[in-house]
């Protein structure tokens, strides 16, 4: 069974290169624009594993993470952290949210297929 | 296409957007909204574009995004304050991203002086914080696993593990299981599982963390990479990595004889080890009260937040423009269609309240209303150029030495997509007009008592079926005498030429016609007035002038809001069908002899309308129908006005009837005939031409009397 994504980050551009990405690593991609998006898709899906940007409109990563976390169908899923803040200050807040780990961008397949494995069981 | 070339493609779509975002967003600033969310959404733009280059490695677009991001992230944080000064250095600077943005696209090479010098203002602007240039791109190595080969000296064949969760790992969906995995994969592992701290049955708090691992791990690895392995659980767990000596390897199975790692049979065992306090869900939440109180929590959060932001949540797709097109020739098929059908009925001599009549009726509205909606889909609003306008209006202000303030109203003001694509240029040239010959120089200004910074005012809304633009500046309105003077120089007007105010500002549409005595470099050589006329009549439009000596000028523009169907009047000449755009005319008159009067030896002729007289054209001897005109009494004149103002009569053999009708571009199916705009097809299958009713009046006045062409022409 091919695990499901879920993404969630606000630049068309960098959902279509995740959508590419993880769909030719065989994986089901779904997808959201922005943390209040996210909520919605999670309203229907029960996805492996989260992808989620921090800078996004109307809820930013943290409060995408956060909301996650305190949802009792959904708080154990893993949770990758998708930006381009590479600083130790956006790491630790996004872990604090509950972060499962992260990836910096710019990313190449092989790193974010390699993530998600680590943190997929 | 390859997909990557489509992504990129996407990406440099979306980099327009993101611009436009940028640049009303500090527009937004500079008018004083500095509040956090536009603060953030300009952030949010430049980090989005620099996101995107870095995946496709536009190194000098990172480098200046990098920059500028860094600046606006002081602002964002309020170490930097978002004055004018610093706002208007931001608001150039993302003039050289746009172009930082489209030398990537048409893969050129961008003009690295000018965004240099632009980076080391920005840098200047928060001298603490730009220091760590290039630690984003240093940094993101940090994912890659070390290829083996380059292991440090001090390895030794094996690694002690030691690890204990803490609850927090848990919590954060890391899994013990997958962590032995990954050190599985490192090389052979043993792995001893220390579960004296679990408390009985009873005791378990089942989100606590009880266990505790050691792993001897068998690989020739530096301890980096075993540290890699438990990155994401850094802080979570307690950690203890140590080389096991010489002498405890010697002790260990051998290397070789490690059984091979078995992943199933370890998550098997890690998960019966496990299995009471893994926090799974459904145990958690039925003990404890902690749904119930805190679900209204959680509503409270997402409530708000969720009605805030509805507006702009409205779901959209991207559809491929020619689909549209197809669909939009398809419904005016239809209407084609349904208008034959209505007549076919109509001539089968069925009754108006017949069922079929009365059938027809509906569907007609039907069919009206799939063509609106069809319309509103190529319906945008005019924002998409009307942001082209304050960059240029910095330029050109920059240029002339002037200060201008550029206001933009009705952004949201839509009209067919083709439309606003062919706007952009003779908006363009207007505002350019506006700034560089409407505005005074800033001394004048003063001296008349006016403020130095001139305003330039452009705004759209709907009238009547029409969308309706106009450019006004506060400058110093036209120079009559200078433009007469002119004219009259060039020869366009005769010396003794008696104008109306009116008439004198409409010379400046004339082909060839330039204010500025000296030709600047803004306006451009050869380019006036006549080619912007020409543009919007091209879409069907019109354009005039109104100006008041020292209070400055208004240009408006009035377009249809497609250029797909047609309002129109249908008449017969000479035993032709033709169609005359509804929007022209002003009122139908019946010409009595007696308002008829012939001029210039009888070869032309004016009609009295109320209490002055306008040219009475014969449409058929216009086109050519005919050499004779007919008897105006036999026939009815349509009062229409032409661009600028200027009336004319045509004289036809019939009103038809009003009816919209589908435009059908003559040029691209025959060839272009002067006095024919386009034409269409009615309801019994003919082909009707729809007239162009400013050339007819132009070109026959011109015949009437070549004397005072230009005159009238530019009264016309």
């Amino acid at each position: 069974m091919s695990l499901t994504i879920l993404t969630v980050d606000d630049s068309r551009t960098m959902r279509e290169m995740l959508r590419l990405a993880l769909s030719d690593a065989g994986f089901r991609v779904v997808q959201a624009e922005d943390g209040v998006h996210g909520l919605e898709v999670l309203s229907g899906e029960t996805p492996h594993v989260i992808v989620t940007d921090i800078n996004m409109p109307r809820m930013d990563g943290f409060g995408f993470i956060e909301e996650v976390r305190s949802d009792p169908r959904h708080r154990g899923v893993p949770i990758l952290v998708l930006t381009t803040e590479s600083d130790a200050e956006k790491k630790s807040r996004a872990r604090m949210a509950g972060a499962t780990g992260w990836i910096v961008k710019p990313f190449n397949p092989v790193k974010l297929v390699d993530a998600i494995r680590r943190v997929a069981a | 296409m390859d997909p990557l070339a489509a992504i990129k493609e996407t990406f440099f779509q979306e980099c327009e957007e993101q611009l436009a975002e940028l640049e009303s967003g500090l527009l937004a600033m500079e008018g004083g909204e500095t509040d956090s969310e536009t603060i953030n959404a300009v952030f949010r733009a430049v980090h989005s574009i620099k996101g995107g280059a870095g995946a496709f490695s536009l190194e000098a677009l990172i480098r200046f995004a990098h920059v500028f991001e860094t600046a606006l992230d002081e602002m964002r944080s309020g170490r930097l304050a978002p004055t004018s000064d610093v706002l208007k250095i931001m608001l150039r600077a993302a003039d050289v991203l746009a172009d930082l943005v489209r030398a990537a696209r048409d893969g050129e090479v961008a003009d690295e002086t000018h965004s240099q010098a632009l980076a080391d203002e920005l840098r200047g602007l928060s001298p603490d914080a730009a220091s760590d240039e290039t630690e984003s791109e240093e940094d993101w190595g940090d994912f890659d696993f070390k290829p083996l080969a380059a292991a440090a000296p001090a390895t030794t064949g094996q690694w002690r593990v030691s690890f204990r969760p803490r609850a927090d790992l848990y919590a954060k969906a890391n899994e013990t299981a997958l962590l032995l995995r990954e050190l599985g994969r490192l090389g052979p592992i043993d792995v001893e599982l220390d579960a004296s701290a679990l408390p009985s049955l009873a005791d378990i708090d089942p989100e606590a963390a009880y266990l505790a691992w050691t792993v001897i791990l068998t690989a020739d690895v530096p301890e980096g990479a075993v540290r890699e392995v438990f990155e994401f659980v850094d802080g979570d767990c307690d950690l203890e990595i140590t080389a096991v000596g010489e002498a405890d390897s010697s002790d260990a199975p051998a290397p070789e004889a490690a059984p091979e790692f078995d992943i199933a049979a370890l998550l098997a065992k890690v998960q019966d080890a496990v299995a009471e306090p893994a926090p799974t869900p459904a145990i958690v939440s039925q003990p404890t009260d902690e749904p119930p109180a805190d679900a209204p929590a959680r509503a409270q959060v997402s409530g708000p937040s969720a009605t805030a932001a509805a507006p702009s949540a409205g779901a959209t797709i991207r559809v491929d423009l020619e689909r549209v097109d197809r669909l939009i020739d398809l419904v005016g098929e239809l209407v084609i269609n349904q208008a034959m059908l209505s007549q076919r009925v109509m001539e089968a001599g069925l009754a108006r309240a017949s069922a079929v009549a009365v059938g027809l009726d509906e569907l007609e509205q039907l069919t009206r209303e799939i063509q609106d909606s069809v319309m509103a889909i190529r319906a945008q609003p005019v924002k998409s150029v009307f942001q082209r306008m304050p960059r240029l209006a910095r330029e050109v202000a920059a240029m002339t030495g002037k200060q201008v303030r550029l206001v933009t109203e009705g952004e949201g003001t839509e009209v067919d997509k083709t439309v606003i694509e062919r706007l952009a240029d003779p908006l363009t040239h207007m505002i350019r007009n506006a700034i560089d010959h409407g505005l005074e120089s800033t001394e004048a200004r003063e001296a008349a008592g006016k403020p130095a910074e001139g305003l330039v005012r452009l705004s759209a809304a709907h009238r009547s079926g029409r969308i309706v633009i106009e450019v006004a500046d506060d400058g110093g309105g036209i120079n009559r005498p200078r433009v007469k003077a002119i004219a009259i120089e060039r020869g366009l007007i005769a010396a003794d030429a008696a104008l109306s105010d009116e008439e004198t500002d409409n010379l400046i549409f004339l082909p060839g016609f330039s204010t500025a005595s000296e030709v600047s470099d803004i306006s451009g050589r050869g380019v006036g007035m006549d080619v912007v006329r020409r543009s919007i009549q091209a879409l069907g439009g019109r354009i005039s002038i109104t100006s008041r000596p020292g209070k400055g000028s208004t240009f408006t523009m009035s377009l249809p809001l497609t250029l797909a169907v047609l309002d129109g009047m249908v008449v017969s000449v000479a035993g032709q069908t033709l169609v005359a755009p509804l929007t022209a005319i002003i009122e139908t008159l019946q010409p009595r002899e007696a308002d008829v009067h012939g001029i210039g030896g009888g070869v032309a002729r004016v009609i009295a309308v109320r209490d002055s007289y306008v040219p009475l054209i014969d449409v058929g001897a216009a086109l050519g129908y005919r050499t004779d005109p007919i008897n105006p009494s036999t026939g009815v004149a349509l009062l229409i006005e032409g661009e600028g103002g200027g009336r004319a009569a045509l004289l036809v053999d019939a009103i038809q009837g009003q009816r919209q009708v589908v435009i059908k571009s003559l040029e691209a199916n025959y060839r272009q005939v002067p006095g024919v705009a386009a034409a269409t097809i009615l309801g019994d299958g003919r082909v009707a031409l729809i007239l162009d009713i400013d050339t007819i009046v132009a070109v026959s006045r011109g015949a009437d009397s070549l004397r005072s062409e230009t005159r009238m022409a530019a009264a016309g």
